[in-house]
């Protein structure tokens, strides 16, 4: 089951987070927060050649004793970085792949809505169910 | 017929063609954005709720007197013989073309002159999940009244548009309510004998 899921956006600061439980918060930000290197160093490895249309999934970043470390950067490099329990079995590159889309679908929506300015950190209530469901749906 | 009636023709010919085939905005994306954009700067511009309302339902009212012509020539529909008429083809034809969306009517009164149209989802809204804080009274979709109104009157039939709930103020559907006011008497005149 993910654990936690976080949306950084372009100037690198955490958009939208949210963690089950929701003590570790604090935890999961400085994990999330030493992956970005990761994130920007993968990317550069990867370079043009797997440019996938939506955007550029890393796959696994880093595993620790406890979560493995998801990541993956939109066109407009926002990222979203998500922590997954090491307990469960290895999941497959195109199952995170699938969710982070879903993610990504759901990220657009809540960019269209015209009221909040850019950057506002704001809990959209139709994103949170879609993480909702994800984070009880990936085990 | 000269050579200068060809073009209008042609443009009526094409007209009459599109609607065979209702088109149906493919982009509808940019609509909803740039609505969204509309009304977030009439907030910025406007303290008072009220004030962006009447401006919304004024454009609206605008749009639709100009609209009802472009709506007359790709429907090609006959004249209408009751007021049900009327809402039932401003549901099922007028919605269907320029939003892609089929309110339901129901009449509300005995006298047949005040009707609703109940969305489930208002297209105009889609990515709007909640009216900001300080703006509960805030009308999203006004604009679509003013429209109603404004063609309605074009038709020579005097209305009010109003919106009797709304999803984006938790209300479970967005109902329209129109009801048709009667007409003055028109004078008669009459040739001196």
């Amino acid at each position: 089951m993910a654990v936690c899921i976080m949306v950084i956006v372009k100037e690198n600061y955490p958009f939208y987070v949210r963690s089950i439980p929701v003590e570790n918060e604090l935890k999961f930000h400085s994990v999330v927060h030493t992956s970005l290197d990761l994130v920007d160093e993968k990317i550069s490895a990867m370079g043009k050649a797997l440019v996938d249309q939506r955007g550029l999934c890393p796959g696994l970043l880093y595993p620790t004793e406890d979560y493995k470390v998801y990541g993956y950067v939109t066109n407009s490099k926002v990222k979203f970085v998500t922590l997954v329990d090491s307990s469960n079995t290895a999941h497959r590159d195109n199952e995170i792949c699938s969710m982070f889309w879903k993610l990504h679908n759901s990220y657009t929506d809540v960019t269209c809505n015209p009221f909040p300015n850019p950057g506002d950190r704001i809990r959209p209530r139709v994103f949170d169910n879609m993480v909702t469901s994800l984070m009880t749906q990936v085990c | 017929m000269g050579v200068s009636d060809t073009p209008t023709l042609d443009k009526h010919l094409s007209r009459q063609q599109e609607t065979r085939t209702p088109v149906v905005a493919k982009n509808k994306d940019l609509l909803i954005l740039t609505y969204g954009a509309l009304v977030a700067q009439l907030c910025k511009d406007y303290e008072k709720e009220e004030d962006v309302n009447k401006y919304l339902d004024k454009m609206g009212y605008g749009i639709g007197t100009r609209l009802v012509e472009d709506f007359l020539a790709r429907s090609s529909l006959r004249r209408c013989h009751s007021y049900s008429e009327v809402t039932h083809i401003i549901a099922e034809v007028a919605f269907k073309m320029y939003l892609g969306v089929t309110p339901s009517v129901t009449c509300k009164n005995s006298s047949r002159n005040e009707f609703s149209l109940i969305l489930d989802k208002t297209p105009l809204s889609e990515f709007v999940e909640m009216l900001p804080a300080g703006r509960s009274s805030l009308c999203y979709c006004s604009l679509l009244c003013g429209i109603i109104r404004g063609a309605l009157e074009m038709v020579h039939l005097a209305a009010d548009v109003t919106f009797l709930q709304d999803k984006l103020k938790g209300d479970s559907v967005t109902e329209i309510g129109i009801t048709f006011l009667k007409q003055p008497e028109e004078k008669k005149y009459r040739w001196k004998q």
